[in-house]
């Protein structure tokens, strides 16, 4: 069989797999959704790497298959099929995405175990990783379009999953709207691409910008400005990130899997996929990545401040994607998409540890108060140790060779992006900054209760279920989280998918070292080959000074924080009172969204009440339908006693005379 | 078999109907509408779909002396609107079925005329005959709203009896005067067939003021703003099932009149007004949307999304580009398909909240009402057009015709899009989420209500997959609307 029906077959999964729990919902026991969910992602994994396999065997220069099922959209001149392109970077990103999503599946699979929407769950989570691989498979813009939204939905979807709180429905409506205008944006800059080179289909389009479009010229730079409003927005990149943080109202898994691994880097993968596209308008390339630069020093910025672990965590997957879009922006394509995979790989063990944690703490995510969790969670904190070291870019970790390599490229290119480059690294100081004030203060120092509780055997348990960013009391009904709380420690599947992602983190940087096997770059090289940035590629001597650097800078990072909050755990509230105002804006995360709520919410409610009260009361009732209504009225008392029947009299003659002056133009005028 | 028994069985039946008793009408209503719907299948069926001439035309002289003819016919325009007609009638029917009714006879034989007159006005290919079952369709519904309405019913009667029939007036003036002006300009004698009247090209100054009579109607039957003052009173009073046939297919009586009479016939006025009806349309969408925002009423919100998705068809049909026609055309099934069951579950959702439709009294109610929660959700995603539905194919081809021609009005026109996204969503989320509201009760879907929704849904869902299906069948007949747009000049010259 053909790789693009394995690649079909990839599709197919995890679809089945979300029908038949969504169907099944009354019938399927205890956690039989959650394993039905897990075997079709490892199924799907399956024939993501029979595909990889299969496409590995063709001629480097044919490594481009497109398979299509039927017309979708095929009028009109727009050529919309129901189609899918394979190649090396869709088989790169369907790997990835099943992989992670198949670990996360199996963790899930005892971390939901007492929710009662646990089949719920499943189905949602099997239809998001459907819709991620549409997407990264699409073979034309429309199809990406309809995967870019359906991972916004199940996003949404599994924000709010929790309904019945205020809190998650409202983080959940924020995630979706602003990921609509994100949409917006991708459907405009089709527009304008599809204008000039009249194909939605990427390969026809990507090989004909050339021709049809000008070396930067102003249509094709707000056309990709257009696309990278909808990385921007999927991506969580400044100013479009404010849903990201609140996101972390959805259970830690799908923060692992969607808010951290996958959906969340779908800009990168947009930015890579239309590389030819960027590099014809240079200067849009440039904005975006500068835009990723600010993002990645904000947000590190916020996370250094703010004390929810999750929401740490998040700010932080905001700055790693920033790396990447400045990197695929800049021409760095292998080195942004092998961050992204180490990311994943790092990034949802994080979350999953962070799960763990939270588990311990029964629900609780302050880090203020968390503490001396080493010894009662090893195995917790051996995997948060490892995520967090991959994080900082210490080496031998896969973050380091994959961060690293961003920051290479960009130095190497030189002029503006050797300043993005140098920022880059005051933003790895940060990284190690943050990711360690979460280690010290979670896992060292004088345990906690629950902690001390644990190292007897007792897992914490509320009493009373409360939801943890209001406080409000809740019960464990649908909609809420369940009354049980599970730890890597007690539940083999946990630590099974959290074993398996320390390994990966460890050595998943081994696919790509400088100079010894350049396993990605050269497997992607094929999908750049008509690229002439990614064509420059520093030499191997000069990445591995770039590395050297990195490492330096996290170490330098550790022993920082290991100064702020170990050795001296004084000094972080006097560096507070210090620069009292810069913590504030940090804290506050430099006001985003009040600045929102001020220029976009308040007016648009505005408006809608001032149509109401102004609008449809005044000028529509009574000016245009009370005057006519009125002289209608008062020449016919009939009409209002309807009920008697007179209506019909009234409607009948309406008719009638109607007819009658029609006849009498009619006869007058023959 | 004619078009002919397609159109008069829903108004046979509902005679027949009317001399059973009991709960007995109900039943044979809502099967004999199942049996018209088999045979507008039937004709979807035996559609050629790449021709995009008529198909099985029944032509009869009715008015000799006036060149009136009993003219019908089915092409790339109307064929699937019939379908859907039937479809929503249907469904509304099996809804009624399960309720009762005051006078059932009469009410049943109401819905059954108007969807014989609407069928009639699909299928007309004779002015004449087009203007008389667009009045005729409208006057069931007066009743509907005096007879079985609530709240307001008087006031709500009047507003829709005084605003549609001023319109239909300037429509039947302008019908009139379209014949009677070929027939003088070309020196042959009166026709009101619409094949003949094509090729009796009007001159310019006629275009331009018959041309404001018709939209004037079909403005009104829309509704666009700001000739929607009889909406809200209108869609708050009507029954349920009268309202999501009202608003599913009586609308768009007025949409495809746009494109099988006024772009054909008057091309050179609908050049000339383009700019003000991609306006009129525009300000629809932001203004409706505006609302929907704010209206506290779940009824409300649906009728607003109603009149900012009918300023989306506008604006495809008055892109003149052949993406916004095929984008309208697609968008008024998918429409259709979504606003009835919408109207259906506001009603259930009121019945879970102490008999209130105001969002206030609603919450939380998915909770112990899975399925109902499922059908609502897909219902809201594609009424919010999220890609993946038929519902974006609509909107993408309908702002790509835009786009093609007023790139300014297309890129505004993007803000109704995430409007929907807000709206809808908060129609969903304020009755299903969040804390169960003290004045509610969370109840499942009843199977009988299900019988309603369940296969428009599937409908919605199967046209998600392949949207392709209605666009191959629309595709020769749109093109052949908008011919006369392309080279208005030539009329022009005359």
């Amino acid at each position: 069989m053909a790789a693009t029906t394995f690649a079909w077959l990839v599709l197919l999964c995890p679809l089945v797999g979300s029908i038949a729990i969504a169907l099944g919902f009354r019938k399927l026991r205890g956690r039989a959704p959650g394993w039905i969910a897990t075997a079709a992602i490892f199924l799907s994994f399956a024939f993501a790497v029979v595909t990889f396999v299969l496409l590995l065997g063709k001629n480097p220069h044919h490594r481009e298959l497109t398979s299509t099922l039927w017309n979708y959209d095929f009028s009109a001149t727009v050529d919309a099929k129901l189609q899918i392109l394979v190649d090396p970077l869709s088989v790169f990103m369907i790997l990835v995405v099943s992989g992670v999503s198949a670990l996360i599946h199996l963790y899930s699979v005892a971390y939901m175990h007492s929710d009662r929407g646990y089949a719920r769950y499943f189905s949602y989570l099997n239809f998001f990783v459907l819709s991620m691989l549409l997407l990264v498979l699409g073979g034309n813009f429309i199809m990406l379009i309809v995967g870019w939204a359906f991972v916004g939905f199940a996003s949404y979807a599994l924000i709010s999953f929790w309904y019945r709180r205020r809190t998650a429905t409202r983080a959940g409506i924020k995630a979706f709207v602003i990921n609509v205008v994100g949409d917006v944006g991708l459907v405009l800059g089709t527009f304008i691409i599809f204008q000039h080179a009249h194909s939605v289909e990427f390969l026809k389009v990507f090989h004909s910008t050339h021709h049809v479009f000008a070396h930067d010229s102003s249509s094709l730079v707000i056309a990709c400005l257009l696309l990278g409003l909808g990385a921007f927005a999927k991506s969580a990149q400044i100013p479009l990130h404010t849903w990201l943080p609140d996101a972390m109202e959805g259970p830690t898994p799908v923060s692992a899997l969607i808010h951290a691994a996958t959906m969340v880097t779908a800009g990168v993968y947009l930015i890579a996929r239309m590389h030819s596209l960027f590099e014809q308008a240079p200067t849009a390339g440039d904005v975006t990545a500068i835009g990723g630069c600010l993002t990645l020093l904000i947000a590190a910025t916020i996370g250094l401040a703010v004390t929810d672990i999750k929401r740490v965590i998040a700010y932080s997957t905001m700055s790693q994607i920033g790396y990447m879009i400045m990197g695929v922006s800049a021409g760095a394509y292998s080195a942004g998409l092998f961050h992204l995979m180490t990311h994943a790989f790092f990034k949802a063990l994080l979350f999953m540890a962070a799960g763990s944690l939270i588990g311990a703490m029964a629900g609780d995510q302050s880090l203020d108060r968390m503490g001396g969790f080493r010894k009662a969670m090893p195995f917790t904190f051996v995997g948060f140790m490892v995520g967090g070291l991959a994080l900082s870019g210490l080496p031998p970790f896969s973050g380091w060779l994959s961060k690293d390599e961003i920051l290479g490229f960009l130095d190497h290119r030189g002029g503006g992006f050797l300043v993005l480059g140098i920022l880059g690294y005051i933003g790895a100081f940060l990284t190690a900054l943050y990711t360690f004030r979460m280690i010290f203060r979670a896992f060292f120092g004088e345990p906690v209760e629950q902690a001390r509780q644990l190292e007897e055997g007792h897992l914490a348990h509320a009493d009373v279920p409360r939801n943890p960013a209001t406080g409000e009391e809740e019960d464990s009904d649908v909609g809420f989280p369940g009354p049980d709380h599970h730890i890597a420690e007690r539940d083999p599947p946990m630590k099974i998918a959290m074993g398996m992602l320390v390994v990966l983190a460890v050595i998943g940087g081994v696919l790509q070292i400088p100079g010894v096997d350049d396993g990605i770059v050269r497997f992607l090289s094929t999908a750049f080959a008509d690229s002439k940035l990614s064509r420059a590629l520093p030499s191997t001597g000069t990445d591995w000074v770039g590395l050297a650097i990195g490492a330096a800078i996290a170490v330098v990072g550790i022993a920082t924080a290991y100064r702020l909050w170990i050795a001296a755990p004084e000094t972080p509230s006097r560096i507070r009172a210090r620069f009292a105002p810069l913590y504030t804006l940090f804290v506050n995360k430099w006001y985003f969204d009040e600045l929102i709520d001020v220029l976009v919410v308040r007016p648009a409610l505005m408006i809608g009440r001032l149509f109401d009260s102004a609008g449809e009361r005044i000028v529509v009732a009574r000016g245009l339908t009370g005057g006519t209504v009125a002289i209608v009225r008062a020449s016919s008392a009939a009409v209002r006693r309807a009920q008697t029947g007179l209506l019909r009299y009234y409607a009948a003659g309406m008719v009638i005379f109607i007819s009658a002056v029609a006849l009498y133009f009619l006869v007058s005028s023959t | 078999m004619t078009l002919s028994i397609l159109i008069w069985l829903p108004l046979a039946i509902a005679v027949i109907a009317a001399t059973l008793t009991g709960p007995q009408i109900g039943r044979f209503s809502a099967v004999g509408s199942l049996a018209t719907l088999g045979i507008a299948i039937s004709y979807v069926a035996r559609f050629h779909p790449h021709r995009a001439g008529l198909q099985f035309v029944t032509d009869q002289t009715w008015i000799g002396a006036l060149g009136i003819h009993y003219k019908l016919g089915l092409d790339g325009l109307n064929v699937l609107l019939v379908l859907l007609a039937c479809v929503l009638f249907s469904a509304s029917l099996i809804w009624a079925t399960f309720r009762e009714w005051n006078r059932p006879r009469l009410f049943y034989f109401h819905l059954g005329l108007a969807q014989s007159a609407v069928l009639g006005a699909f299928c007309a290919q004779d002015l004449a005959l087009f203007v008389a079952f667009f009045d005729l369709m409208l006057i069931p519904f007066y009743f509907l709203i005096g007879m079985w309405g609530t709240g307001d019913r008087v006031r709500a009667t009047t507003k829709l009896v005084v605003y549609t029939l001023i319109g239909s007036f300037f429509m039947l003036a302008a019908a009139i005067a379209t014949g009677v002006v070929a027939s003088n300009e070309h020196g042959t004698s009166l026709t009101f067939v619409l094949s003949a009247l094509r090729h009796l090209p009007l001159s310019r100054s006629s275009q331009e003021w018959i041309f404001l009579g018709f939209a004037a109607a079909f403005l009104v039957k829309m509704p666009l703003v700001p000739f929607h003052g009889w909406l809200v009173d209108g869609y708050k009073s009507m029954p349920i099932p009268a309202v999501a046939v009202f608003s599913g297919i009586l609308s768009k009586v007025a949409a495809y009149g746009f494109l099988r009479i006024v772009l054909p016939l008057f091309p050179y006025a609908s050049v000339h007004y383009q700019t003000l009806m991609l306006l009129v349309a525009l300000v629809s969408i932001l203004y409706a949307t505006a609302l929907a925002f704010t209206t506290p009423d779940a009824r409300l919100v649906v009728a607003y999304s109603s009149v900012a998705q009918l300023g989306f068809i506008t604006l495809g049909i008055f892109s003149l580009r052949s993406q916004g026609a095929q984008g309208a055309l697609l968008q008024m099934i998918n429409h259709g398909l979504v606003t009835a069951p919408l109207f259906f579950i506001v009603a259930l959702l009121a019945a879970r909240a102490g008999g209130s439709e105001k969002l206030r009294d609603m919450g939380g109610i998915a909770f112990r009402a899975p399925v109902l929660a499922a059908l609502f959700l897909i219902i809201v995603l594609a009424t919010l057009a999220m890609p993946g539905s038929a519902n974006f194919i609509g909107e993408f081809m309908i702002l790509l015709g835009v786009f093609k021609t007023k790139v300014a009005i297309a890129a505004i026109g993007f803000v109704g899009v995430i409007g929907a996204a807000y709206y809808a969503l908060r129609v969903f989320v304020s009755s299903m989420h969040n804390r169960l509201n003290p004045n509610a009760e969370t109840r499942e879907i009843a199977l009988a209500d299900a019988a309603a929704i369940a296969p428009l849904v599937l409908v919605i869902l199967v046209l998600a997959f392949y949207p392709q299906f209605v666009l191959s069948r629309t595709q020769a007949s749109a093109q052949s609307s908008l011919s006369g747009t392309a080279t208005p000049i030539r009329v022009a010259a005359r």
